[in-house]
């Protein structure tokens, strides 16, 4: 694990940033999210509606968190495990060969592909760092 | 920093988000209990030319031959078989290639778009792109071809 500060502080912008961009390009269009969310076909019209009004408010809520500072700790963990979910996700879609937009980033979204995956998993990578580093803040 | 801290301040975080979220997006909230978006996710207030018909109305459509049957799946599924007279705009290639911008139809054509059925969303996001374009009475046929087949109707095939 980085304990760096300056390269954890770094890692905190970097995650705070495109989850605070995510999230806003999501609440300015929340019924196309939900309609994103669906054509995953995971979820049932009742979530993927709940979710959609609901999870770009906890995004931005924890890149704000992150990029201040405040419950920077519970905002990377949080944020590690939506990465875990949305990884999770994008797999199953690719090996069903659902062809659609990710809705990661409301109408800039790509589509649901490999190179998804590996910039979740750097994200992924950053925001556990972020999060593990309070046993160094601790010592 | 404790387990039992940080658990609490997540539920603070996704209590925050959900509150937040669910009071700002209150009327979309009431719509959906009203069963606005009971065929897509799509509002009918920003779209006013959209309207979603059942099997029977675009039947009635179809014989009075009073619309353009639009169908929003892909050119070889749509050649395989299609509602007998209806036109191709592949959604997804065209907005692969950016060609929907190509697209004219005359504002006061009345336009049916249909694609698979309810599993598809090409239907609506086309209505949406010709919404847009300034036509005034689009239908979107949420049975599409799988109810238009179901029932028997007539259909054609370009091979």
């Amino acid at each position: 694990m980085i304990r760096n500060k300056y390269i954890l502080i770094a890692f905190r912008l970097v995650v705070g940033g495109m989850f605070i961009w995510a999230g806003v390009s999501k609440i300015i269009d929340p019924l196309g999210f939900a309609q994103n969310i669906a054509n995953y076909r995971v979820f049932p019209e009742g979530a993927s509606f709940f979710l959609a009004l609901v999870l770009p408010w906890i995004e931005v809520i924890c890149g704000l968190s992150l990029i201040s500072g405040i419950f920077r700790y519970s905002s990377a963990l949080l944020l590690s495990g939506f990465l875990v979910v949305f990884l999770v996700l994008i797999t199953v879609t690719i090996i069903r060969g659902i062809d659609i937009d990710c809705g990661c980033f409301g109408s800039l979204s790509g589509k649901v592909d490999y190179k998804l995956i590996l910039t979740d998993s750097v994200l992924l990578f950053f925001s556990l760092n972020i999060f593990f580093s309070h046993k160094a803040d601790r010592e | 920093m404790t387990l039992k801290k940080l658990l609490l301040q997540i539920a603070l975080i996704l209590f925050l988000g959900i509150i937040i979220g669910l009071g700002i997006n209150f009327s979309l909230l009431q719509k959906y209990f009203l069963g606005d978006f009971r065929f897509g996710f799509i509002s009918l207030d920003e779209y006013t030319s959209i309207m979603f018909i059942t099997l029977g109305e675009a039947e009635e459509l179809f014989l009075e031959r009073n619309a353009l049957f639009i169908d929003s799946r892909p050119k070889e599924t749509f050649q395989e078989g299609h509602i007998m007279g209806a036109v191709n705009i592949p959604f997804e290639e065209y907005k692969k290639e950016k060609a929907l911008d190509l697209i004219f139809l005359p504002p006061e054509e009345t336009v049916v778009v249909y694609c698979d059925g309810s599993e598809c969303n090409s239907s609506v996001e086309l209505a949406k792109v010709l919404h847009k374009k300034g036509l005034l009475d689009i239908r979107i046929f949420f049975g599409g071809w799988v109810e238009w087949t179901e029932g028997g109707l007539p259909v054609s095939s370009e091979k």
